[in-house]
């Protein structure tokens, strides 16, 4: 398919009010090919709001969105972008391979083809046994599953996951994770969720929406300044410890970020400050729980002076 | 817009009645009811028609509602069936054609068919799918009244079939724009219930307006071409039927079917 475009989507000044409520104010963003995007922000924020916008479920009220080059909608985009919308299900009334079966079809795929396409995205959310059951058989973590499997027939370029795992197991989250980040290196993924440190794990670009505005987005984890971050985590925090790491050499700020926790900001030139850090909790008797080489999501989104 | 994409629809919907196990009940329902009306009042009501005794009067009766032509006809099977027909299969296609494509959207299938089929393709698919359902039933009454009267006359056999092909062609017409209503319906209530139930306000209330209205202002009498099935009445009696019995129910389908697609390229999913 011929792009216009070297961004997969672009959306500009986009609007959306749900009777007086302003769901989406103005919001602006570009993605490039190959990233793993999180979208982020409190209940209400306008995620969904904007996934069904770039799905063409909804219609913005003004502002323009290009999908590879496209209006969301356009059948150029059917088996293209993908998505897991939030709360849509199957019909209850037909098996799950044969609904999946027929969206294959749709998108231009073979009987058998589409087919072979249900048997193998069963396989990845690990559930080929399912095949013939009924939609409405199935449990809740079942029915999501069924529907990221949806999602993943004919290998689409985006996929955007609405909430995927979202009332899921911890194993068959885990599950869900562990996908992305293997499908992550040939599709661009859009994840909407709650849990941070799944995000963490699997984005390296963060949309921040809050009230409906854009409020923050940014890269991590490619930051080409001299600042670089350590968070450490600790068993039983005492008055002293912020002060001892700050006189650590290369160290210039320390914020205590949780009450177990500080963020430490470094000169990146100090290449062996984990390693003092570490003898540092050693010398004092301090028990760490965790050393993350960075910031975490949550303290650059929610950072408090 | 792709026909391919349209026909796998249309086809899916078939599947909805024939592959289902609520399809294959109201099947049984369907043929259950045929069965009856082919057996008592097809039956009878030609045993009527036929009987020396009765023929004058039946045909003086049928003649005083201006049915004097249908009651005339050596396949008095088909005549009969034609009148059931005609009046109880648009009664019968609001409650088939009644969930199109809002229970998905209330389930959010159609956020999943709409990243693979335009909105427009959907529409039509499920229409089509209906029509082909409606056609395959109106096919199937037909061809065992058909049988019926071949029961009682083989000689009828091909000049029933001559008239049956008529029958079917104006049944199927007459349902089209009951379905294409029930598309429109589909996106303004949130259930196919409220959908059939918004069909039966309009064809009680939206009747009696109209007879309202036209008793104030004689133009108003143009508004019945709004309503589904407003040609039923001329038909009915088989006489001097003229090209308005095809253009009114074609005309009304294209009406209907493009205010759905308005609405449907306007409709949060």
């Amino acid at each position: 398919m011929s792009t216009s475009t070297s961004f997969v989507i672009e959306v500009n000044e986009l609007t959306k009010h749900f009777g007086s409520k302003c769901a989406l104010d103005k919001v602006s963003f570009t993605i490039d090919q190959g990233h793993t995007i999180a979208l982020v922000g409190p209940n209400g924020a306008g995620k969904t709001t904007l996934f069904s916008i770039l799905c063409g479920f909804l219609r913005a009220d003004s502002g323009a969105v290009r999908v590879l080059g496209h209006t969301p909608g356009d059948s150029s985009l059917f088996g293209v972008l993908s998505a897991l919308p939030q709360d849509a299900q199957l019909d209850p009334r037909f098996s799950v391979g044969k609904q999946l079966t027929f969206y294959g079809q749709l998108q231009g795929l073979s009987r058998a083809q589409a087919q072979h396409e249900t048997a193998r995205v069963l396989e990845q959310v690990d559930l080929s046994n399912q095949i013939n059951a009924k939609a409405s058989e199935l449990s809740h973590g079942m029915r999501k599953r069924i529907c990221i499997a949806q999602a993943l027939i004919g290998k689409p370029r985006i996929v955007l996951l609405d909430e995927a795992t979202a009332g899921l197991d911890p194993i068959n989250a885990k599950a869900i994770r562990t996908l992305v980040a293997d499908l992550s290196k040939d599709m661009t993924f859009i994840l909407s969720s709650h849990d941070l440190s799944e995000l963490e794990r699997l984005c390296d670009t963060v949309l921040y929406l809050e009230q409906g505005k854009l409020t923050s987005h940014q890269r991590y984890g490619q930051n080409g300044s001299d600042t670089a971050y350590l968070t450490l985590q600790v068993k039983q925090p005492d008055s002293q410890m912020q002060s001892h790491i700050a006189r650590l050499d290369g160290v210039k700020h320390v914020r205590q970020s949780q009450p177990d926790e500080f963020v430490i900001e470094y000169d990146t030139h100090q290449v062996a400050l984990d390693i003092a850090l570490l003898e540092l909790c050693h010398h004092h008797g301090w028990v760490y729980k965790q050393l993350i080489n960075g910031n975490t999501l949550e303290n650059q989104l929610f950072a408090t002076p | 817009m792709s026909l391919k994409r349209i026909m796998l629809l249309s086809q899916f919907e078939l599947t909805r009645l024939f592959a289902t196990k609520r399809g294959w009940l109201a099947l049984a329902a369907f043929i259950m009811v045929w069965l009856m009306i082919l057996r008592y009042p097809i039956y009878h009501s030609v045993s009527v028609l036929n009987s020396p005794e009765f023929s004058d009067i039946a045909v003086q009766i049928a003649g005083s509602v201006g049915l004097y032509s249908l009651a005339r006809w050596p396949e008095a099977e088909l005549s009969v069936y034609w009148i059931i027909a005609l009046f109880s299969f648009p009664v019968f296609t609001l409650f088939v054609s009644a969930d199109q494509t809002v229970e998905d959207s209330k389930r959010g299938t159609l956020r999943f068919l709409t990243l693979r089929a335009t909105r427009s393709e959907i529409m039509l698919g499920r229409f089509a799918g209906q029509a082909l359902i409606l056609l395959a039933l109106i096919l199937a009454s037909a061809l065992a009244t058909w049988v019926l009267m071949l029961t009682r006359d083989t000689a009828l056999a091909f000049s029933g079939l001559g008239k049956l092909t008529s029958i079917i062609a104006f049944l199927v017409l007459t349902t089209l724009p009951f379905i294409a209503l029930m598309s429109l319906l589909n996106l303004l209530a949130s259930s196919a219930r409220l959908s059939i139930i918004y069909a039966s306000l309009l064809f009680t209330v939206g009747n009696l307006l109209i007879g309202y209205l036209v008793s104030h202002i004689e133009l108003a009498d143009w508004l019945y071409y709004l309503l589904p099935g407003v040609h039923i009445s001329s038909i009915a009696p088989w006489y001097n039927i003229d090209w308005h019995a095809i253009v009114i129910p074609l005309l009304q389908s294209l009406a209907l079917l493009s205010a759905a697609y308005w609405l449907m390229k306007r409709k949060d999913l």
